[in-house]
């Protein structure tokens, strides 16, 4: 059937079957693929869409049910390339980590501070129950849609560099990668405090570096 | 096969004429939260599906004549805030606001919450406390207000003929004498099935200083949420004391051994009742916060 839907301000005109679902007429209709599929039954979040201002699962709802209604993806909250202070925290204050989860996580954040601007910690958490992250354990994800509010939060973390400035150069060789994390010492390749210490190796990363001699 | 036919009725007189059409293979879509899930793998694909979400006007929460009605497709989020229901029907509010999640909070509908019948629907359990009344409308046109028991079956299953749709829900609003709270238990705080529920309203009558009125429902335990009359006669004319408050919680899990003889979950629900019942009884504010003896 002929659906007409608005999404992220501009209007498509879209053939579809009557009980596809709005995940499905966003990504393989209309190619926005930041909006993810995960459980496909409403305990994950990953597909979370503002639909008329509020946070909703896309994975239940069908596109026939969105007609007629503002609907408001990740791929609309940058404006002219600047990114929405929501993203820029996440990305200040280390709130992606596989990122799977990112998307429906800023969409639940947006609605939320759309409806409530200086959200309490109580609030942050009440609105992003919905959403699942199996990596940052929420804290930093928290503390940036805090600061993303204007309320002052410490990043957890430094920066180390500029985000900009990161990853020049993608990191291959697994001594380097355990170096750069800490695991063994740049010049010498062994675990810091010796090479007697049981601090580890590059093996800790996953990778088995056959040459020098190992098993 | 034929593709399912989507039906989007914006007004009453368009949804009658889309129930007409209607057929045992057709189902009605309100949030979507439960069925939309079901339509990825439908034991049966529906000929006809008539999306209610397009009838605004069915989503009011409004006093008429001495009742509070709360239309059918109103959202659990609408539910939670709306200061008719904060105000006349607190319970059903405290419930609203511990469905799932916000997204599923935001999509699903009582009405929807009452038509999937699930036995551990919390929207359920606060409107059987309440009393509620259910009013339907068929493809003749012809309504009907039967009470909530009669069209709640059991898991899955209604009274609702498949070219019924509810409109709205109806009960007599608390006033100011009357107290009322939800609690549930799950396996998590949010995002969170019960695995066991209790909706509480009372009357206290603050010149005699007892209770004159209890109603409680318990849900997620059995086949559908029902309401424990043994233990609301015994309530009533008591003071708001701990030892009422030991009273309801005793008589909440001899409801609950009563619903559930035998059944695997029994030994934990026993236990798990005593807890839901001082949280429930605790939020009525009565009197001092009591707390359970744990012998």
């Amino acid at each position: 059937m002929q659906l007409v839907l608005t999404v992220n301000g501009t209007t498509y005109e879209v053939e579809a079957r009557p009980t596809a679902r709005l995940l499905d007429v966003l990504r393989d209709q209309l190619g926005l693929t930041g909006t993810k599929e995960g459980c496909a039954e409403g305990e994950c979040g990953a597909c979370t869409v503002i639909v008329d201002g509020r946070a909703v699962d896309s994975c239940m709802m069908l596109a026939v049910q969105a007609r007629g209604k503002e609907i408001l993806t990740v791929e609309g909250l940058a404006q002219d390339g600047e990114l929405d202070v929501l993203q820029q925290k996440f990305v200040e204050y280390g709130a992606v980590q596989c990122g799977y989860c990112t998307p429906g996580m800023l969409m639940s954040a947006k609605a939320l501070l759309m409806g409530n601007p200086v959200p309490s910690e109580q609030d942050i958490r009440v609105a992003l129950a919905g959403n699942l992250c199996r990596c940052t354990g929420y804290t930093a994800i928290v503390a940036a849609v805090k600061a993303a509010s204007g309320q002052d939060t410490r990043p957890l973390m430094e920066m180390p560099v500029e985000p900009g400035e990161l990853a020049a150069e993608a990191v291959t060789d697994p001594d380097t990668l355990a170096a750069a994390c800490g695991i063994v010492e740049a010049e010498t390749g062994q675990p810091p405090g010796g090479p007697c210490s049981s601090g580890g190796s590059s093996e800790m990363l996953g990778f088995h570096s056959a040459p020098e001699g190992g098993e | 096969m034929t593709q399912t036919q989507v039906l989007t009725p914006a007004s009453l007189e368009e949804l009658v004429a889309a129930l007409a059409q209607a057929t045992p293979q057709t189902r009605l879509l309100a949030g979507g939260t439960d069925l939309v899930r079901e339509l990825r793998r439908p034991v049966r694909e529906p000929d006809l599906l008539v999306d209610l979400t397009g009838l605004a006007a069915l989503s009011e929460v409004r006093l008429e004549e001495g009742m509070l009605h709360i239309g059918a497709l109103a959202t659990f989020t609408e539910l939670q805030w709306h200061p008719l229901v904060r105000e006349h029907a607190l319970c059903l509010s405290l419930a609203a606001a511990q469905v799932g999640s916000t997204q599923i909070r935001n999509a699903g509908t009582i009405g929807g919450n009452a038509a999937n019948a699930s036995a551990c629907a919390d929207g359920v359990t606060a409107l059987t406390a309440l009393g509620a009344v259910v009013i339907t409308v068929d493809g003749a046109g012809e309504r009907r207000t039967q009470s909530l028991d009669d069209v709640v079956l059991g898991p899955g299953r209604t009274s609702l003929r498949y070219d019924e749709a509810i409109l709205e829900f109806a009960f007599p609003p608390l006033d100011a004498g009357h107290r009322s709270a939800f609690a549930k238990i799950g396996s998590r705080t949010a995002v969170s099935v019960a695995r066991l529920s209790v909706a509480l309203v009372v009357r206290f009558d603050a010149d005699a200083g007892v209770l004159s009125e209890a109603r409680v429902a318990l849900g997620a335990v059995g086949e559908r949420a029902f309401r424990a009359s043994e233990l609301e006669a015994k309530l009533v004319g008591r003071a708001a004391d701990d030892e009422t408050a030991r009273l309801f919680a005793d008589g909440c899990v001899a409801a609950v051994e009563a619903s559930i003889p035998g059944r695997y979950s029994l030994p934990y629900k026993r236990h798990a009742a005593v807890g839901l019942a001082y949280d429930a009884w605790n939020m009525l504010a009565l009197s001092a916060p009591s707390e359970p003896a744990w012998t």
